[in-house]
C-alpha cells in the first residue's frame, strides 16, 4: 500500500470514530469533536501534499537543451504590436533623463532599508511625532521598507562627497520604489515610486533650488509654467517648502490651478554633518517628489490603481 | 485644526482681501486644505422675541406668536398686530425671551453642507396652526450638539429683527489647517500665535496681547518663593514632579466657583467659536478652558477639587505628575477603562491617578453642576511620551494633538491666570512648578549668511523688521545679527531657523529662480540595462507589469517557497501584504491567472525589481542584501505543447541581444527562485564561462494548478546584477560568406546540446542555428537540421 492509499484508510478510520460521540458523556463531547477534527485536519492535509506530489510524479521529462520539442515547430515571440512597457517604468526613465541632461548623477533607491537611514540619519529626534507622519511599514527585525526616497540622502552625501573637496558639486536624483501604511483608494496607493533629489555645494542657494524644480517642470511638461511655493516641515531640511505648479494648460489646467508636486528644502546642516560635510563650508537642497501622480496627469488617468494591476487590457492600451 | 478667519482678525488687522489672505497664509505660514464659506450660512435667520406662548393641549408644542421687527420678510404673514406665527416644541420657549427665528425658505444651518440641505417653509401643524419657519435650538443652528432647548439671546446684544449674522459675526470663513505641516510649530496651534505670523506676513508688527508677557490676575504678594517655582503663601499644595523630562513645568490654581449667574443661559459668542473650531459645548468651566486652547494652544484640564482631595484621601492636595506603573488603570471622561503602560504620564492625587497627563482627565475627578472648587492645570508634557500614549490607547483629543507638538513651557503660567480671570473665580491657592524648563537661546547670523542661503538681497532694515513683527528681539552689530526667541518659540535652534523666518516671511516666492551650474553626469548602467530589456521584451510582444513587494504566505506557499526565507511585516494593512517576496515569479503567476480569466488568450508577463531573501544576509552597511531580479511568465489557453521551449526562446534571445551566451543545464538548485518549477522540464542557465543567470521552465503541476493557469504555461527568473556585468553590445555581422543546411541523425537520447557542440566542433567560428527537430513515427531515431552561416 502506498502512502496516499494508507493516509486514505487513515482517514477512514478516522471518520468512523465521530460515531462514537453518541457514546460520551456531553460535557466530554466538545473536546472530544475538537481532538477528533484537528486529527482530521492534519491527516487532509497530509493528503493534499502527497497527491500534489503524485502530480508532480507523472511528469515527462524533455531535453532542455533543445530548441524545441521533436516534431515541434520552432518557438516564435509575440507581435510587437501586443508588447508594451510600464507607463511608469518609461516616466521613470524620462524624468532621470531629463535630471541627467541637467548633469545629476542617477543612484536608485533601496526596497528595504534600516531605521538610521530612513529616520536617523536625516535629523529626525528618536521617537519624534514626525515619524509617524510617514505611515511606515516594519518588519520583524525592525527594518524599514522606506517610505521616501530620502532614505538613501546620506548615502549619497556620502559615496559623492569626494567630489566636494575636489572642487566640484554633488547632484544626485535618486529613483525608487516607496511604501507607505495606508489604505488604497482611486489617488492613494501604498506602494509608489518617487525621485529624490540631492545638490551641495560651496556657494548654491535656494533661488538655486527653485531654479532646477522650475527648470525640470518645464521640460517634463515640455511646456512654460507658472510655479509657487509654501511652507513645510521636514526635519532634514530648514527651511523647507512644498513646490506647485499651475496644472499645465494642455493637460486641463486653469489658471490658479495649482498642485503640489513635492516636498523640498535647504539640506538641514545635522544631515549633512552626519555624513561628514562641514556645514559651515557647504550647503545643499533636497527633494522629493511621487512620479505616479506626475505620470497620471501626464496621461490623464484618474486611478492610480492601475499601475500595479497587472491588468492587460490597461498595459496594452497605455503603452 | 480649523482657523476662523473673524477670530483671527480680532488680533490682527487684515488690509488685504481674504481670497489674498488665504493666498499669503499658504505661501508663507501653512497649507491651507480647505476653506469652509460660511458667508450664506446664516442668512434669513433673524432675533425674534416671544411675544405670546400657550401650550397646545394633549402635546409638547407652544403656539407662539413673535414680533421679528417691522420689516417686510419674503413668505411671511404677520397677523394685525406685526406678529408671525410659529409653532415649537422646547420645552424652555417662553414669553419675553429672544430666540433666533429661522425665516421660511432659509435654510437650516447645521444641513448646509448636506446634498439636500433642510429647508423650513410654512406648515400646517396639527392640522389647523399655521407656523412660519422655526425657532433654532444650537443644533439646528450647527452651535454643537444640544438639544435640550431653544437658544436664548441676550437682550442686551441684540433686537428683535436683528440678522443672528450681525449680532455674532456669523459671515466667515474657516480655514481648514493642514497640521502636518506644523508638526515643529506648537504656537500656530492658537489663535493668537496664528495671527502674529499673519501680522509677520502682511508686515505688520503684531500686537501682543498683555496676558501674555504680564500677569495681573494673582494680588500682589500673593506667592512666595518654592523650590524652583513659586507657590501662593501658606499654600496647602505640594506638587512633585518626578522626572523634568516628563514634565519640565506644572502651573496649577484652587479656584472658588462663582455661582451662575442669569447670563449663563444665553447663546455666548465663546459657545459659538468652539463649535466653529469643530468642539462641542459642555459647561462653563470646561468651555473657557477650551476656548482658552483654542486661542493661545495652551490645554487646560480643571479637576474638581473636592473630588479631587476625596480620591487621595490626604488632607492637603499633593499633586504627582509621574510615569505610570505598568499595569495601572484609570477610567477617563469617555468612560473608557485604560491600562496604563509605563511611558504614560500620570496626574495623580496622592498617587491616586486622575488624569492621564495630556490627554484625558479621569472620570472620578470630573466636574459637573455641584462643582464648587476646581483645580485648575496648565502644564507642559513631553511630545514623545504623549505620542506614545497617543498610539497605544488611540486618543486624538484636541488637547493631546498639542501637546504632541511640543506645548512650550514658558506660557503655562500665563494662561492659567487668564482662565481664572475668564472664569471670574477667586484663586484660593496657587503653584508653578518647574524643573526642567529652559529659555530659548540666542542665535547668532549674518545679513550676508541670510542671503547667501536664500539667493535674495534683503536688506538688514527689512531683515531685522521682518523678525521682530513676530517678537524675536534683536541686536545687530555690523552684518551680525544676534537674535532672541519668545518664550512660545521652542523651534528656533540655529541660523537657519532664523533663515527660514526671513525667507517664509518675507515669501518663498519673491526669490529668483536661477539654476547652479552643474558637471556632466555619468551613465547608470543598470537604469539603462533596465530599459534596454524593456525595449527588448516590447519587440518580443511581452507586456511589462508592476506587481507589489509584498506578497501573502498563500501566494508563497502556492508557489511552493518556504515564507521562512522571507521578512516579515509587523503592520501589514493586511495578510495579503504581509511578507516580503523572495523572487518575482510567484506575484506573475498570479497577474496571468487574473489575465487569463479576462480572459487574455496568448500573454507573455514580465518585471524587473528588486527581491530580498534571508538567507541571504546582511550587506556591509548591515542592511539586508538586495538582489535585481527579471521574471517572465508566458501562458497561452487552448495551446498544447511544451511551454519551455517558449520561454526558454525568450530567455535566450534576449540574452542574446545583449551579448549574453548561455547554456542550459538540468535544474537541481533548490534556491528560492528554482522552486516552482519542474526538474524534469525546467533548466538552470549558466553562462558559458560558468556564473548562474537564473532559471527557465515549466512550473510544477502542483504551483499550475495552486494558481489555477493552463497548461501550457512556462517561465523564467534571471539574476539581473550578473546581466549588468555581463551585457555588452552585440557585435553586428558582417555579410555571410557561405550558408549551408545540415540533418544529423541521432538516437532520441541524445541530447541537444551535444549534437550542437559535435557540429561546432566541424564549423568553427560558424553561426549555427537550429531548424527542426524530427522524429518520423516509429523511428528510432530522431533528425536535427541546422542552419550554418560562415563568416
Amino acid at each position: 500500500m502506498n502512502e496516499l492509499e494508507s493516509l486514505k484508510k487513515e482517514l477512514k478510520d478516522l471518520n468512523a470514530q465521530y460515531a462514537q460521540i453518541r457514546d460520551i458523556a456531553p460535557e466530554e463531547r466538545g473536546k472530544f469533536g475538537r481532538e477528533l477534527n484537528a486529527r482530521k485536519m492534519a491527516i487532509l492535509e497530509k493528503i493534499r501534499v502527497a497527491e500534489e506530489a503524485a502530480l508532480d510524479v507523472a511528469v515527462e521529462p524533455l531535453d532542455v537543451t533543445a530548441p524545441c520539442g521533436v516534431n515541434e515547430p520552432l518557438p516564435t515571440t509575440y507581435s510587437v504590436f501586443q508588447g508594451s512597457r510600464h507607463p511608469l517604468m518609461t516616466e521613470l526613465d524620462r524624468v532621470v533623463s531629463i535630471y541627467q541632461m541637467m548633469g545629476f548623477d542617477v543612484v536608485e533607491s533601496r526596497q528595504l532599508d534600516d531605521e538610521f537611514h530612513m529616520f536617523d540619519s536625516l535629523n529626525f529626534a528618536k521617537e519624534h511625532p514626525a515619524r509617524d507622519g510617514y505611515d511606515t511599514f516594519r518588519t520583524e527585525e525592525g527594518l524599514i521598507p522606506p517610505a521616501h526616497t530620502s532614505t538613501m540622502q546620506h548615502r549619497v552625501l556620502k559615496m559623492y562627497r569626494d567630489k566636494l573637496a575636489q572642487g566640484g558639486e554633488i547632484a544626485v536624483v535618486v529613483p525608487g520604489r516607496v511604501y507607505r501604511n495606508e489604505d488604497v483608494d482611486a489617488t492613494h496607493e501604498h506602494t509608489f515610486y518617487q525621485c529624490e533629489g540631492v545638490y551641495v555645494s560651496r556657494d548654491c542657494t535656494m533661488g538655486d533650488m527653485l531654479g532646477i524644480l522650475r527648470e525640470f517642470f518645464e521640460k517634463y511638461y515640455e511646456q512654460k509654467l507658472n510655479i509657487r511655493t509654501q511652507p513645510g516641515y521636514f526635519p532634514f531640511t530648514e527651511p523647507s517648502l512644498e513646490f506647485l505648479i499651475e496644472k499645465p494648460k494642455a493637460l486641463g489646467g486653469k489658471k490658479g490651478d495649482y498642485l503640489e508636486m513635492l516636498g523640498c528644502g535647504m539640506i538641514h546642516p545635522n544631515v549633512l554633518k552626519m555624513a561628514g560635510i562641514d556645514p559651515n563650508e557647504y550647503h545643499g537642497f533636497a527633494w522629493g517628489g511621487g512620479i505616479d501622480r506626475l505620470v497620471m496627469l501626464r496621461y490623464g488617468l484618474m486611478d492610480v490603481r492601475h499601475f500595479e494591476s497587472g491588468d492587460l487590457r490597461f498595459l496594452r492600451e497605455i503603452k | 485644526m480649523r482657523i476662523s478667519l473673524n477670530w483671527l482678525k480680532k488680533y490682527v488687522s487684515v488690509p488685504v482681501s481674504n481670497e489674498d489672505l488665504i493666498r499669503l497664509i499658504g505661501a508663507r505660514l501653512v497649507e491651507v486644505e480647505g476653506v469652509i464659506d460660511e458667508s450664506a450660512k446664516y442668512n434669513n435667520i433673524y432675533v425674534a422675541k416671544v411675544v405670546s406662548a400657550e401650550k397646545i393641549p394633549d402635546t409638547h408644542l407652544t403656539l407662539c406668536q413673535i414680533y421679528v421687527g417691522d420689516k417686510e420678510i419674503d413668505k411671511v404673514e404677520k397677523n394685525e398686530a406685526g406678529l408671525v406665527q410659529v409653532v415649537c416644541g422646547a420645552p424652555n420657549v417662553h414669553i419675553g425671551m429672544l430666540a433666533a427665528w429661522i425665516a421660511p425658505g432659509a435654510i437650516v444651518p447645521v444641513s448646509v453642507h448636506e446634498d439636500a440641505p433642510f429647508v423650513i417653509g410654512k406648515r400646517k401643524m396639527l392640522n389647523k396652526y399655521d407656523s412660519f419657519g422655526m425657532l433654532a435650538g444650537a443644533d439646528e443652528l450647527d452651535f454643537g450638539g444640544d438639544h435640550s432647548g431653544i437658544v436664548e439671546i441676550n437682550p442686551s446684544e441684540a433686537q428683535p429683527g436683528d440678522l443672528l449674522s450681525d449680532v455674532f459675526e456669523l459671515n466667515d470663513l474657516i480655514l481648514e489647517i493642514e497640521n502636518k505641516s506644523l508638526t515643529h510649530r506648537p504656537d500656530c496651534f492658537g489663535i493668537i500665535g496664528f495671527a502674529r505670523e499673519v501680522a509677520g506676513i502682511l508686515g505688520e508688527k503684531f500686537d501682543e496681547p498683555e496676558f501674555l508677557t504680564e500677569e495681573k490676575v494673582f494680588p500682589k504678594g500673593f506667592f512666595a518663593k518654592w523650590g524652583n517655582g513659586i507657590r501662593a503663601k501658606k499654600s496647602e499644595l505640594t506638587v512633585n514632579i518626578a522626572n523634568p523630562e516628563i514634565c519640565p513645568r506644572y502651573s496649577c490654581a484652587v479656584i472658588k466657583v462663582v455661582e451662575p449667574t442669569a447670563e449663563d443661559k444665553y447663546l455666548s459668542e465663546m459657545k459659538i467659536l468652539l463649535a466653529k473650531s469643530g468642539m462641542q459645548s459642555v459647561s462653563k468651566i470646561v468651555d473657557i478652558t477650551n476656548y482658552l486652547m483654542l486661542l493661545t494652544g495652551q490645554p487646560l484640564h480643571a479637576f474638581d477639587y473636592d473630588k479631587f482631595l476625596a480620591v487621595g484621601g490626604s488632607e492637603k492636595p499633593i499633586v504627582n505628575v509621574r510615569l505610570a506603573y505598568g499595569g495601572e488603570t484609570i477610567e477617563l471622561l469617555d468612560g473608557k477603562e485604560i491600562v496604563c503602560v509605563p511611558s504614560d504620564i500620570l496626574i495623580t492625587s496622592n498617587d491616586v491617578p486622575v488624569a492621564m497627563a495630556g490627554a484625558m482627565g479621569g472620570k472620578n475627578t470630573e466636574i459637573d453642576e455641584s462643582t464648587n472648587n476646581v483645580l485648575l492645570e496648565s502644564a507642559s508634557f513631553s511630545l514623545f511620551n504623549l505620542r506614545k500614549t497617543q498610539m497605544e490607547h488611540g486618543i486624538f483629543s484636541e488637547a493631546i494633538t498639542r501637546f504632541t507638538k511640543g506645548v512650550p513651557a514658558g506660557g503655562t503660567f500665563n494662561v492659567l491666570a487668564e482662565a481664572i480671570k475668564e472664569i471670574n473665580g477667586k484663586p484660593l491657592d496657587a503653584c508653578d512648578a518647574f524643573v526642567g524648563w529652559k529659555k530659548p537661546q540666542e542665535v547668532v547670523v549674518s545679513v550676508s549668511e541670510i542671503n547667501a542661503l536664500l539667493g535674495t538681497d534683503y536688506s538688514k532694515k527689512l531683515i531685522i523688521e521682518t523678525l521682530s513683527n513676530v517678537g524675536f528681539d534683536i541686536e545687530s552689530s555690523g552684518d551680525v545679527l544676534t537674535v532672541w526667541a519668545k518664550v512660545w518659540r521652542t523651534d528656533i535652534h540655529i541660523k537657519e531657523d532664523i533663515i527660514e523666518e526671513v525667507g517664509r516671511l518675507l515669501g518663498y516666492d519673491n526669490i529668483e529662480p536661477t539654476l547652479p551650474r552643474h558637471a556632466t553626469a555619468e551613465k547608470n548602467r543598470m537604469l539603462e540595462l533596465k530599459s534596454h530589456i524593456r525595449e527588448i521584451m516590447k519587440e518580443y510582444g511581452a507586456n511589462e507589469v508592476l506587481t507589489y513587494s509584498f506578497v501573502s504566505e498563500r501566494l508563497l506557499k502556492k508557489a511552493g517557497l518556504d515564507a521562512n526565507n522571507s521578512y516579515k511585516i509587523v503592520n501589514s494593512i493586511s495578510p495579503d501584504l504581509q511578507y516580503v517576496r523572495q523572487t518575482i515569479v510567484p506575484s506573475l503567476l498570479e497577474k496571468a491567472y487574473l489575465n487569463q480569466k479576462l480572459p487574455v488568450d496568448k500573454f507573455a508577463i514580465f518585471e524587473v525589481n528588486k527581491v530580498y531573501q534571508k538567507c541571504w544576509g546582511m550587506d556591509d552597511e548591515n542592511v539586508p542584501v538586495e538582489r535585481m531580479q527579471m521574471g517572465f511568465v508566458v501562458a497561452e489557453r487552448k495551446t498544447t505543447g511544451d511551454a519551455y521551449y517558449k520561454a526558454k526562446f525568450f530567455a535566450e534571445k534576449m540574452l542574446e541581444e545583449l551579448n549574453i551566451k548561455v547554456k542550459f543545464l538540468p535544474l537541481r538548485s533548490l534556491a528560492a527562485d528554482a522552486l516552482p518549477f519542474e526538474n524534469k522540464r525546467a533548466a538552470e542557465i549558466w553562462t558559458l564561462d560558468d556564473q548562474y543567470v537564473g532559471v527557465v521552465g515549466e512550473f510544477k503541476n502542483s504551483v499550475r494548478r495552486n494558481f489555477k493557469l493552463a497548461e501550457y504555461l512556462a517561465g523564467f527568473e534571471l539574476g539581473v546584477d550578473l546581466i549588468n556585468q555581463l551585457a555588452g553590445i552585440r557585435a553586428v555581422k558582417s555579410d555571410f560568406e557561405v550558408k549551408d543546411q545540415i540533418d544529423e541523425t541521432v538516437t532520441t537520447d541524445k541530447k541537444y546540446a551535444e549534437v550542437l557542440a559535435e557540429v561546432s566542433g566541424k564549423y568553427p567560428n560558424a553561426v549555427i542555428t537550429p531548424v527542426s527537430i524530427y522524429q518520423p513515427e516509429g523511428a528510432s531515431k530522431k533528425n536535427i537540421t541546422f542552419h550554418i552561416e560562415k563568416y
